[in-house]
């Protein structure tokens, strides 16, 4: 596979040359592989064919290049090989564009890879053991994305976010993203880079197999498994690092350098070529970073942004300095020596973006509504009084863990390039969807011609002014003992006032039960329950008035109720509004259920003793009634009130008997003074019967014998 | 950097996390589950465990200079699983007997029938 990968690398290699020059190569390429086969390895086919690799003005380079690197004067070997090594990788993510970088850039990073194998003379795969450094010989590179996908523009983008945007290299982060899509050399980069060189200044125990990764993974190119993110190596504490690369030989997929023309790039979340999150690279450094310098040393506590609490942050402080020390004292503990493989999976930007989001979602206007927040500040402030007390301290001011104000961000990069598409896709980013559903859902309103819609549209408007009271009052209520303004009083009330308005509740309208608003909220599950949430709020009439309606179209109510029965949800509420009822308006609402209708013979009252809510409605009528009736409170009834009185109870027991019992549905709730009611006014046998047919508990003796 | 993680369903967790997000969701390597029953407790291999954020209780750090010394003692596999057996038909049993003492006076506590369910 090496042999027949040659002529793919140098196709690649030579794509920023000429060419007339192509050809040549091609050509001189065959007959190199025909000596190589023939004659093995051959040590200089450079000099058969001059034109092939490269142009001559990469030996001086070269060799300017590695002077460079071998600016300590030491032994070229092992380090150079470290430094080639470091170079390698960055150079090849940076440098899997061969043409944007700058050609001169890719011949070095080929010919220090070569280089270093050379030094090895490992038994790589490609047979590329080449005595001499200045022999320039194309190692496989990765095949670049622009060549292989004509769609691609710019497929550095992604990698250069990804190489440069390590905290170590925080200070050159804006310039570094500015100039990323220009020209800035990446090895120059690595020395800036401290954290690099001080790596470097302790040769590595054995970079054979260190560079045989190296090797090896420029080899798989694509066909590694382009998912996996180069483990985070800067971040590694120094003395790890070399070993780090002897482990990731020994069992790893080799961790590619991350490729951002990948194929499976598109959705995950950590594609390089969008952004990360919400983020994007060039508001990074704005937000999530803080000129320190420290950050290198944050291994093991999160990014130095996050604010944890004091005592977290202490503990964790400590726990490194006991780290150190111990390290210092002796050899790292029984897990270290066997260097994690799979460690850094997650790079400290992923993790400082984790932190991010949940510390956003911590940050709240609304304090009270967080319950850990309000008991853990109780605690702590109980403590505190506590120790108060015993040890007569100064009164330490409760230390508040400070959430950084993370402002969302909302701003988007204008041009998204998705690599592996042709040309640009549209993409469109939304970061509020619900406000974003709410206002098509408004514009729409106006159109809707559906009675039902516009129904459930009133209804969650009504609802969510609603909630909106619930809140306040909440608010108040939670504000401990603290007097209401009498302003904020009327305010609420207002409030209410306007949402039973919008209710447009109308006793006894003329109107067809279809057209009424009201009703038609009623008849949604929910528009019961928001009437038997504001029932509640609403001043006394207000309440008498929705009863008296809600009576009035009883059968109706029930009628459409047969499916939902949710009815009973507006039992509660309008019990306490019966129970708060005068004698003369309760007559008035009775009177609703023993009219007759006009569509049929039976009356409401009759109707209603079929239905759960109908029944139980009508019994915590009566037993109002008879609450007041056998009170002392006096009645000042209307006249004709009593009669209205007595007849209604006639009516009712004329038809409790007359209805069979199996049609007859249990209560909700079954007062129980109705039979002391029907006691007043019936003989004892019907009152008997009634008994049974209401299954109401036996009377108690005294009550019996007073029928 | 050995977490251990308690999971809704009561299982602990011991491995390396290597990845997480706003979720909690974890990944956890070279996962092993812990199961405790008294002093003893046993440890079972299970590789990678990739463990969905919203049934984790907690997780936290494993302090390794401290992991060695526990008062517990560790013993194979199947001894702790069958101790965990054990355990939990003598916890149904006595929870029966529970039942049905409190029928006996009239109350019925309904059984949960998932154990994180509340």
């Amino acid at each position: 596979m090496a042999e027949g990968g040659e002529p793919v690398i140098l196709e690649d290699f030579l794509l920023a040359e000429d060419a007339p020059l192509l050809e040549m190569a091609e050509e001189d390429e065959e007959l190199d592989l025909y000596n190589e086969m023939t004659f093995g390895l051959d040590q200089y086919p450079m000099e058969d064919t001059p034109k092939l690799l490269v142009p001559p003005k990469m030996s001086p380079e070269m060799a300017e290049v590695v002077a460079e690197e071998t600016e300590a004067g030491e032994e070229p070997g092992p380090e150079v090989a470290e430094q080639l090594e470091e170079l390698g990788e960055p150079l090849e993510e940076g440098g899997t564009e061969l043409e944007q970088v700058g050609s001169e850039l890719e011949e070095e990073e080929e010919e220090l890879e070569t280089e270093e194998q050379d030094d090895e003379q490992e038994p790589c795969e490609e047979p590329n053991d080449l005595g001499d450094p200045a022999v320039m010989r194309a190692v496989q590179s990765k095949p670049t994305l622009e060549s292989q996908d004509s769609a691609v523009l710019d497929s550095r983008i992604g990698s250069c976010w990804a190489e440069f945007g390590k905290e170590g290299m925080l200070a050159m982060d804006p310039v570094m993203w500015g100039s990323c899509p220009g020209s800035v050399p990446p090895h120059r980069m690595l020395e800036e880079d401290k954290a690099i060189l001080q790596v470097l200044e302790r040769p590595p125990p054995s970079t054979n197999m260190a560079l045989d990764f190296l090797g090896s993974s420029i080899q798989r190119g694509y066909g590694g498994s382009p998912r996996l993110k180069r483990p985070d190596l800067r971040l590694m504490s120094p003395k790890s690092f070399p070993q780090r690369f002897l482990q990731q030989t020994a069992g790893y997929t080799s961790p590619v350098p991350f490729q951002p023309g990948s194929p499976t790039v598109g959705s995950p979340p950590q594609s390089l070529a969008m952004h990360f999150g919400p983020m994007s690279p060039s508001l990074d450094p704005a937000l999530l970073f803080s000129p320190s310098a420290s950050s290198q040393l944050n291994l093991s506590t999160p990014s130095h942004m996050t604010q944890l609490h004091p005592q977290h942050q202490r503990i964790l402080t400590q726990r490194q300095q006991q780290g150190r020390q111990v390290q210092s004292v002796s050899p790292k503990k029984q897990w270290s020596p066997k260097v994690d493989p799979h460690a850094g999976l997650m790079t400290s930007k992923e993790k400082d973006w984790v932190i991010k989001v949940e510390m956003i979602q911590l940050q709240s206007e609304n304090m009270d509504d967080d319950y850990y927040y309000q008991w853990y500040y109780h605690r702590l402030e109980r403590r505190q009084a506590e120790e108060e007390l015993m040890g007569g301290r100064n009164k330490v001011e409760p230390l508040k863990l400070v959430t950084p104000f993370i402002q969302k961000v909302e701003t988007y990069d204008s041009v998204v390039r998705i690599a592996g598409s042709l040309g640009q896709v549209a993409v469109s980013t939304c970061y509020s969807p619900r406000r974003a559903i709410d206002a098509v859902h408004h514009a729409l309103v106006e159109e809707v011609g559906s009675h039902r819609l516009r129904a459930l549209h009133r209804i969650e408007k009504l609802f969510l002014q609603l909630l909106e009271v619930e809140e306040a009052e909440r608010k108040v209520s939670l504000a401990l003992g603290k007097e209401q303004q009498p302003c904020e009083q009327e305010q609420q009330s207002q409030e209410v006032d306007s949402i039973y308005q919008a209710l447009k509740i109308r006793v006894c309208s003329s109107e067809e039960e279809a057209e009424d608003e009201f009703l038609q909220l009623l008849c949604v599950r929910k528009g019961k329950k928001l009437v038997a949430r504001l029932l509640p709020h609403l001043t006394r009439e207000q309440g008498e008035k929705t009863l008296l309606t809600i009576t009035h179209h009883l059968p109706f109510l029930m009628k459409k109720d047969v499916l939902d029965e949710s009815l009973p949800l507006l039992y509660s509420p309008l019990n306490e509004v019966v129970g708060r009822m005068t004698f003369s308006k309760l007559i008035k609402v009775l009177q609703e259920l023993t009219q007759p209708l006009s569509e049929s013979s039976e009356l409401p009252l009759a109707m209603a003793l079929k239905n759960q809510f109908g029944i139980s409605l009508l019994y915590s009528l009566l037993s109002h009634g008879e609450r007041l009736l056998s009170s002392d409170v006096p009645l000042e009834p209307r006249s004709g009130d009593f009669e209205a009185w007595t007849d209604t109870v006639y009516l009712v027991a004329r038809e409790l008997s007359q209805v069979p019992k199996a049609s007859l549905v249990e209560p909700l709730f079954l007062p129980s003074n109705l039979l002391s009611l029907f006691c007043r006014y019936l003989d004892k046998q019907t009152v008997h019967h009634l008994e049974a047919k209401m299954e109401c508990s036996p009377l108690a003796s005294e009550a019996a014998m007073l029928c | 950097e050995k977490h251990l993680v308690l999971l809704r369903d009561g299982r602990t967790l011991i491995g390396y996390l290597r990845s997480i997000d706003q979720f909690a969701n974890l990944v956890l390597h070279q996962t092993v589950e812990r199961i405790h029953v008294g002093k003893k407790y046993g440890d079972i291999p299970r590789g990678i465990f990739v463990v969905r954020g919203e049934n984790v209780v907690l997780l936290g750090e494993i302090d390794l200079e401290k992991e060695s010394d526990t008062p517990l003692q560790q013993v194979s596999i199947e001894e702790i699983l069958e101790e965990q057996r054990v355990e939990l038909q003598a916890k149904q049993e006595s929870e029966k007997l529970k039942v049905q003492a409190l029928k006996a006076r009239g109350l019925s506590v309904p059984r949960a029938d998932t154990l994180d369910e509340y």
